[in-house]
C-alpha cells in the first residue's frame, strides 16, 4: 500500500519551490481540455437523426426559427450539457473517493454506489408509481449513502490497510447484489419495463431541460464542497498516520468527502442512470496530466470527465447508426481497458 | 496479501468434522436427498407424498406424479448438477486465486457466458435452443481467457487475476445492457435468463448438462491436492516441485468449464459459487477434497432452497431463483467480508 499511496501524493515540495513547471502543463491541460469540450459539445449537437451543419447550430444561439433551430434547443443541447454535467459530477466524485480511500481503483461504480442509488429509484417506481421527478433525486442520494457507506465500512475503510483488490471485490458483489434485485423489480414490472430500463443501463438519451435544472445545484455545491476539502485531501493523501500528526481531523475531511461523493453520484445517477467507468478513469487520466495535488485535479478531473462523457455520448451514436446505444455501455467500452491497465499496474497489485 | 492469511487461518470447526470430515459430508449428502424428495412435492399446487413416491418408482398414474415426472424431476436434478457446478467452481477458483472472494460470477466467466447466450437468442432468433448451452460456454471461456490474458505478465498474481476479472466482466456487462436496450421487446425473457432461473426446464436440459459435470467434478477432485500446495504460497508450492503456472491454469480451466455449463443451462445465478465453498471451509475445514465435495452439497441445498422457495412462496408467479441466491448469498457474504475484516 505504501508504493500506492505514494503515487498519489501530492508533490508539495516540487510546488512551492518552482510553481512554474506545474503551472504551465495545468494551463495547458486547460486550454485543450475547454478546447475539446468545445467541439464536442458543437459536434454532438449537429449529429443526430438529422444532421445538422455547424453553423446552423451556432445559428441556433440567436435565433429559434428553423426547424433545426428547434432540435438544437430542445433537444440536443440539453443531453450534451447532461453528459457533461454528469461526467465533471462523476469525475470529481471519483477523485475525491480515491482521496478518502487511499485507494487507486475506488470509484463510484466499483463501490457500488452507483447501482445503490438507481436500485432505490427503481424501487421507489416500480412500486410507488406516481412517484415523479423531484424526489427521485433524495432516492437516489438514499441509495448512493446506503450501499456506499456500506461497501466502504464492510471493506474495511477506515482501518487504512484496505487493498485495492479487497475493495473491489466488495464493492463488485454488492453491486451484484443490487442490480440483480433491480432486475427483479424490472422483471415484475413489466408494462413500465422501458423506461424502467434505463435505470439499469445509464444513459443522457433522454435528457431534458428539466434534468438540468435538477442536477445543476448538486453539482455546484457539491463542487464547491470538493474543492473546499482539496487541502485537507492532499494532507490525507500524505498517509492517515502523517495527516493525523499534522492536526487534520481525519474523520471529519473522509465524512464531508462521503457526502460529497453521495451528493455528486446520486444527482448524475439521478438524471442519467448509472453511466459506468468515468469515475475511475477521469481522475486518473487527471493525475497523469498535472500529478496529484487536489488542488488541480479536482479542477482538471472535472473538465476531463465532462470531455470523455460528451465524446462518448457522441460515440453512442456512431457504433450501430441509427440504433443510439446507451452512453453508458460506451463509457464500459472505454474505460474497462483503462480498468485492465492499472490492474497491470505493479502499483496497484501489489 | 493480507486478504489470504484470512484463508489459511484454522477454522473452527465441530468436534466431528476435525476428526471425520468425510461423515459431514455424508449426513450433508443426506440432507440434500431429503431436500429433494420435500421439493419434488412443492409446485404451483401441492404434490401428495404418496404422487411423488409413485413418480419416483415409475408409475404415472396420478396427475400428480405426470406433474412430477414432466416438470419437478427436471429442475430438481438441474439443482443437483448447476449446485454442484457452481459451488465446485467456486471451491477451485478461490483456490487458485487464494482469495476467498473470488468466484465464477468475478473471474468473468458468469458474464462471458451470458453475453454470448443472449447474443445467439437474440440476434439468430432461429437458432436452435440446444446451441445457446454451447454459446455460453464459449462466451464463459473467451471471458476466463481473456482475463488470464490480460492478467498475465511474467505470471498471473491472483490480485491481478481478480481486477482483470472485474474489468472484463464489465466490458460482457457492457455488452449484455446493449442488447437489452436493442431488443427491447425480448427484455423480460432475457432479464429472467440473466437473472438465472430453472423454470419450464425439461429433462433434455439435464442429458444436455450431465455428462459435463460428470466429467469434469471428479478431474476437479482428482485434481485437488494440488489446490492445497497451490494455497502454501507460490515460492513454496515452486520448492515442492509444483509447476505453479500450469497447475493454476489447468485448475481455472475446469472451474471455468464448469461454471460455464451451469450458466448455460440455469442463466447466470450469482452468488453460489461465491459462498457455497465459504460454507463448506467452515464446516470440515481447508482440505480441498473434502471442501470441495461438501461444497458440492451445500450448492446443491442452495439450490433446492432457491428454486422451490422461488417457485412455492408467490405461486402461480415465480421467482427466479437467481434472485433468491442472491438474497440469500448477499447478506451472507457481507458479513463474511466483515468476519474476514477482522
Amino acid at each position: 500500500m505504501n508504493a500506492t499511496t505514494a503515487a498519489m501524493r501530492p508533490s508539495l515540495a516540487g510546488d512551492a519551490g518552482q510553481g512554474r513547471g506545474p503551472g504551465i502543463v495545468v494551463a495547458a491541460v486547460a486550454v485543450v481540455g475547454v478546447a475539446l469540450l468545445t467541439v464536442g459539445i458543437l459536434w454532438a449537437l449537429s449529429i443526430g437523426s438529422e444532421q445538422i451543419s455547424w453553423s446552423s447550430v451556432v445559428h441556433s444561439w440567436f435565433s429559434a426559427d428553423s426547424p433545426a433551430d428547434q432540435i438544437v434547443r430542445t433537444i440536443r443541447l440539453p443531453r450534451v450539457l447532461l453528459a457533461a454535467l454528469v461526467g465533471a459530477n462523476l469525475a470529481v466524485s471519483g477523485a475525491v473517493m480515491q482521496a478518502i480511500t487511499a485507494n487507486p481503483i475506488a470509484s463510484p461504480d466499483i463501490m457500488g454506489v452507483n447501482s445503490g442509488a438507481a436500485m432505490v429509484v427503481v424501487a421507489a417506481i416500480t412500486i410507488v408509481p406516481t412517484m415523479a421527478g423531484a424526489p427521485s433525486i433524495l432516492l437516489a442520494f438514499g441509495g448512493a449513502a446506503a450501499a456506499g457507506i456500506t461497501v466502504m465500512v464492510l471493506a474495511g475503510m477506515g482501518t487504512g490497510k484496505v487493498s485495492p483488490v479487497r475493495l473491489a471485490l466488495a464493492g463488485v458483489t454488492a453491486s451484484t447484489l443490487l442490480v440483480s434485485l433491480t432486475q427483479v423489480l424490472v422483471i415484475f414490472h413489466e408494462n413500465d419495463t422501458q423506461s424502467v430500463l434505463f435505470w439499469l443501463v445509464g444513459g443522457v438519451n433522454f435528457a431534458q431541460w428539466h434534468d438540468i435544472g435538477t442536477v445543476l445545484p448538486w453539482t455546484a455545491a457539491g463542487l464547491l464542497v470538493a474543492l473546499a476539502l482539496a487541502k485537507s485531501l492532499n494532507i490525507l493523501a500524505l498517509g492517515e498516520d502523517m495527516a493525523r500528526g499534522l492536526g487534520q481531523h481525519v474523520e471529519r475531511t473522509r465524512a464531508f468527502g462521503a457526502a460529497v461523493v453521495i451528493v455528486l453520484c446520486g444527482a448524475s445517477v439521478a438524471v442519467a442512470g448509472p453511466i459506468a467507468f468515468i469515475g475511475l478513469i477521469a481522475p486518473h487520466i487527471t493525475r497523469k496530466l498535472v500529478g496529484s495535488n487536489y488542488l488541480r485535479v479536482l479542477p482538471v478531473s472535472m473538465l476531463v470527465g465532462a470531455v470523455l462523457t460528451v465524446y462518448a455520448d457522441i460515440g453512442s451514436r456512431y457504433v450501430n447508426p441509427p440504433f443510439e446505444v446507451p452512453t453508458g455501455v460506451v463509457t464500459a467500452l472505454v474505460g474497462a481497458p483503462i480498468f485492465i491497465y492499472l490492474a497491470r499496474r505493479q502499483k496497484v497489485t501489489r | 496479501m493480507t486478504v489470504n492469511v484470512a484463508m489459511g487461518r484454522p477454522v473452527r470447526r465441530t468436534a466431528v468434522a476435525a476428526r471425520r470430515p468425510w461423515i459431514l459430508v455424508g449426513s450433508l449428502l443426506a440432507l440434500a436427498v431429503v431436500c429433494t424428495l420435500v421439493s419434488l412435492t412443492i409446485g404451483a399446487t401441492r404434490i401428495p407424498f404418496s404422487d411423488v413416491l409413485a413418480a419416483l418408482s415409475g408409475q404415472r398414474t396420478t396427475d400428480g406424479a405426470e406433474v412430477v415426472l414432466d416438470f419437478q424431476l427436471p429442475r430438481v436434478l438441474l439443482c443437483w448438477v448447476v449446485g454442484i457446478g457452481l459451488a465446485v467452481s467456486g471451491g477451485v477458483m478461490q483456490g487458485v486465486v487464494r482469495n476467498p472472494l473470488a468466484a465464477p460470477d468475478i473471474i468473468g466467466v458468469t458474464k462471458g457466458a451470458g453475453f454470448a447466450g443472449m447474443l445467439l437468442v437474440l440476434t439468430l432468433p432461429g437458432a436452435s435452443v440446444a446451441l445457446v448451452p454451447l454459446a455460453a460456454f464459449a462466451g464463459g471461456v473467451v471471458g476466463a481467457g481473456l482475463v488470464y490474458l490480460f492478467a498475465y505478465r511474467r505470471g498471473v498474481s491472483p490480485v491481478r487475476l481478480a481486477l482483470v476479472g472485474i474489468a472484463v466482466s464489465a466490458t460482457f456487462e457492457a455488452g449484455i445492457r446493449y442488447l437489452l436496450v436493442k431488443y427491447p421487446l425480448d427484455v423480460n425473457a432475457s432479464l429472467i435468463w440473466l437473472t438465472g432461473s430453472l423454470f419450464g426446464r425439461s429433462m433434455d436440459t439435464v442429458w444436455m448438462a450431465l455428462p459435463w459435470i460428470a466429467v469434469l467434478v471428479p478431474a476437479v477432485l482428482v485434481m485437488a491436492h494440488r489446490l492445497d500446495v497451490l494455497g502454501l504460497g507460490d515460492d513454496l508450492a515452486t520448492g515442492l516441485g509444483e509447476p505453479v503456472e500450469r497447475t493454476r491454469r489447468n485448475l481455472l480451466l475446469l472451474g471455468v468449464a464448469l461454471a460455464s455449463v451451469c450458466v448455460a443451462v440455469a442463466g447466470t445465478i450469482t452468488f453460489v459459487g461465491l459462498i457455497a465453498p465459504h460454507i463448506a471451509r467452515r464446516l470440515v475445514g481447508g482440505r480441498h477434497v473434502v471442501l470441495l465435495s461438501a461444497a458440492a452439497m451445500i450448492g446443491v441445498l442452495l439450490m433446492l432452497l432457491a428454486d422451490t422457495v422461488g417457485r412455492g412462496i408467490a405461486a402461480p408467479l415465480e421467482i427466479p431463483a437467481g434472485v433468491v441466491t442472491a438474497v440469500i448469498g448477499g447478506p451472507y457474504f457481507l458479513y463474511l467480508l466483515v468476519k474476514l475484516g477482522k
